[in-house]
């Protein structure tokens, strides 16, 4: 099974409008699914939220990808898993150290339990976001079936 | 005999989980195309890495990390930030740039 027929049977994925939504509140609310189906704990989302604060916005990729997640077997990391989330509108990561405006609209969020779990998520990710019709059709999600849909109109090549 | 045949490579980002990882694999589909046989290739957070890096031939950072290695370079280590960590086709491009890859 691929992480993304993966993230819709457990649950963990979400839509939102994004309208005036902080990025810290946006890595909370991509959280929120995870926390429901185990994979997470509720204060998870702060130990990302600290990271992205000291580090940067790094855990935003090319075509408005955000990963936000911390590092492998973090205190409330219960399951290794992805939630997924869409957003309306773009969330706004501030700039990186170039002063370039790095804003996000689709999520990934990460949670790391198990090494091997975890680097095949990563591999299958890596693939995901370097598929730029799939990541536009991820993007406009409104629902579980988008999802699939968008994996299964646009694969992936190994 | 390639030039990299042999080299120790890190890949380091926060976390040592997420960017990191990527580049990792991104270096493997580098080397494997090349037909390149590393001594070496692991990722690690930057906390660990940039003590360790002195040990390293090369290691790949995301560019928000470069400050953290300032210095490394004293050492023989060769330091290469990258844009995107998930690019082996920059990966790629960096190596020849410095002259490691024909």
């Amino acid at each position: 099974m691929g992480v993304l027929e993966k993230i819709v049977e457990t649950g963990n994925y979400s839509f939102i409008d994004g309208e005036g939504v902080t990025w810290q509140e946006a890595v909370r609310l991509s959280t929120l699914p995870m926390v429901k189906s185990g994979t997470v704990s509720e204060d998870y989302y702060k130990q990302i939220v600290d990271c992205i604060e000291k580090y940067g916005p790094y855990v935003v990729f090319e075509h408005n990808i955000a990963m936000p997640h911390t590092q492998e077997n973090a205190t409330g990391a219960f399951k290794t898993g992805i939630g997924f989330m869409a957003s309306k509108k773009m969330i706004d990561f501030g700039e990186d150290e170039d002063g370039e405006k790095k804003e996000a609209n689709v999520f990934f969020t990460l949670s790391a339990a198990n090494p091997n779990e975890h680097l095949d998520n990563i591999q299958q990710l890596m693939s995901i976001f370097m598929n730029d019709p799939l990541i536009d059709a991820l993007a406009q999600a409104e629902s579980p079936e988008d999802i699939l849909e968008a994996a299964k109109k646009y694969p992936c090549e190994e | 005999m390639a030039k990299l045949d042999g080299k120790r490579v890190l890949a380091c980002c926060a976390n040592g989980a997420g960017s990191s990882l990527m580049m990792e694999n991104a270096i493997k589909k580098v080397m494997d195309r090349n037909g390149i046989k590393l001594a070496e290739l692991r990722h690690a957070p930057v906390a660990e890495g940039k003590s360790a890096a002195r040990n390293y031939d090369i290691v790949m950072v995301a560019k928000t990390f470069v400050k953290t290695f300032d210095g490394v370079e004293n050492d023989g280590t060769v330091l290469i930030p990258l844009k995107n960590v998930m690019s082996d086709k920059e990966i790629e491009a960096a190596l020849k740039e410095r002259d490691l890859l024909d």
